[in-house]
């Protein structure tokens, strides 16, 4: 990633094997090379396991804050030392989600925001696909006109085609496994 | 006549964000805005001044936090203001509400917060016996309009006044205490919410009756409803709110998600496929 702005929307597609990789190599430069902050929606694993990944490699994660979709559903999972993970119950509160991102980024100073959501396909576990889909145009467009740049990672044979057919009409940009196809 | 005057002509430049749906009203009467995230959009700018709302929920919804919320943001902006707690100790609601940023014990030093204990309340006006005869009704009626006066309160919450409904026999005396509560307060341009704790939110099936209320004499008399509740969405209650009516006022009447934040009440539009899963 070499340029960003902050009111598009990024799909990034990646596959099963490669997600974790891609997932580092967007949130690195965001945070380093473009002095972003942001906050990191975390459905495809716990946010812990995740800060742990991401510092192994040497990756800052004290700027994002993370909001774990998946661990309330483990016995002891939501015991964290981290102050910047909340966790949300279950990944079926889709609202619940989107609120506590905006609050999130009405705590973060600046004008230079970030929103990641890991993953689109992980969300499609708990979620009808006409309610997905509803919630990826608000959640967007929501982010659009508060200038907030979103990244919405995807694992596309893993997601309902009729999800994936609105996600490409809403994104503004399009990265296939790192790189870009449509600008 | 102008824009000063809280009055707009029909034909005159329209201000940014003054259209609605149906257009610019040619009268708009003066808001008390509530400063809860998400809820003066809902209300189109505000509570219509000087109204009396019914804020009924189900146990865990929100309905204190919101009201709360309403009272300490008119203390934050200099308004005298008033909580009476019939349902647990002020100490109590104040240790609790101590969590939320928007909340400042300053506000309480300076006396621009002022929570009573209802039965503290009751206690220094001899009620003392379990029901209330319409003396004891206008006696305690008087005693709220006298501290609203004497402070000079902007903003009155009473929570609940189901706990204090209890104890008025008949359906008869408790719309005669709400209206004249609510009348009395109106003039006296305090806005003021009425929490209703109720059992389940709706209309019931069968009876026609609305689930809006306690008794089912609030709702007509007062100036809005707003309610609280939850939708259980596979085994997760998802707390909503929404207003379904407010006189004096456009609003809209959709169902808005709440999440209680360490910023207090956060709203925003309940997904359409979400409402009845």
């Amino acid at each position: 990633m070499t340029e960003v702005t902050l009111n598009s929307s990024v799909q990034v597609r990646c596959g099963a094997s490669n997600a974790f990789l891609v997932t580092a190599s967007l949130i690195e430069p965001l945070i380093t090379e473009f002095e972003m902050q942001g906050v990191y929606i975390s459905a495809s694993r716990g946010a812990l396991e995740l800060i742990n990944t991401l510092n192994e490699i040497g990756v800052a994660t004290e700027n994002v804050r993370f909001i774990d979709c998946v661990s309330s559903a483990l016995l002891g999972g939501t015991e964290s030392t981290f102050p910047n993970i909340s966790f949300i119950d279950s990944p079926i509160m889709l609202e619940s989600i989107l609120l506590r991102t905006l609050y999130h980024l009405n705590t973060i100073p600046g004008d230079s925001k970030f929103v990641i959501l890991d993953s689109v396909n992980a969300l499609a576990i708990y979620n009808e696909d006409r309610m997905l889909a509803e919630y990826l145009h608000t959640l967007i467009n929501t982010f659009r006109a508060r200038d907030v740049l979103s990244v919405i990672m995807n694992v596309p044979d893993q997601t309902p085609p009729g999800v994936l057919a609105n996600l490409d009409l809403y994104c503004t940009d399009l990265i296939d496994r790192g790189q870009v196809v449509i600008s | 006549m102008g824009a000063s005057d809280g009055i707009e002509l029909l034909g005159k430049p329209r201000g940014p964000g003054s259209d609605t749906m149906l257009g610019t009203p040619q009268y708009k009467r003066d808001r008390c805005v509530t400063g809860v995230h998400g809820l003066d959009e809902i209300l189109r700018g505000g509570i219509p001044y000087g109204s009396t709302l019914l804020v009924g929920g189900t146990c865990g919804s929100g309905k204190t936090t919101l009201a709360m919320e309403f009272v300490v943001n008119g203390a934050a902006m200099g308004e005298a203001t008033a909580y009476f707690a019939a349902t647990e100790p002020s100490v109590k609601l104040l240790e609790n509400v101590r969590q939320f940023s928007f909340f400042d014990m300053d506000m309480v030093d300076k006396g621009l917060l002022n929570v009573f204990d209802m039965d503290v309340t009751y206690s220094w006006l001899g009620l003392t016996k379990a029901t209330f005869t319409m003396d004891d009704v206008n006696a305690l009626v008087k005693a709220i309009t006298d501290i609203v006066n004497t402070i000079g309160v902007t903003r009155l919450v009473i929570d609940s006044v189901t706990t204090l409904c209890y104890k008025i026999p008949n359906d008869q005396l408790i719309r005669d205490f709400l209206f004249t509560l609510g009348k009395t307060l109106a003039t006296q341009g305090c806005t003021t919410m009425l929490i209703a704790e109720i059992t389940s939110v709706g209309m019931s099936h069968g009876g026609g009756r609305s689930l809006w209320s306690s008794f089912g004499v609030e709702e007509a008399i007062l100036d809005g409803i707003m309610v609280l509740g939850d939708i259980d969405r596979r085994g997760h209650l998802l707390r909503y709110l929404q207003v379904i009516k407010m006189r004096g006022t456009d609003h809209s009447r959709a169902k808005y998600a709440l999440e209680l934040t360490p910023n207090g009440v956060m709203l925003t539009p309940m997904l359409k496929w979400g409402v009845d899963v």
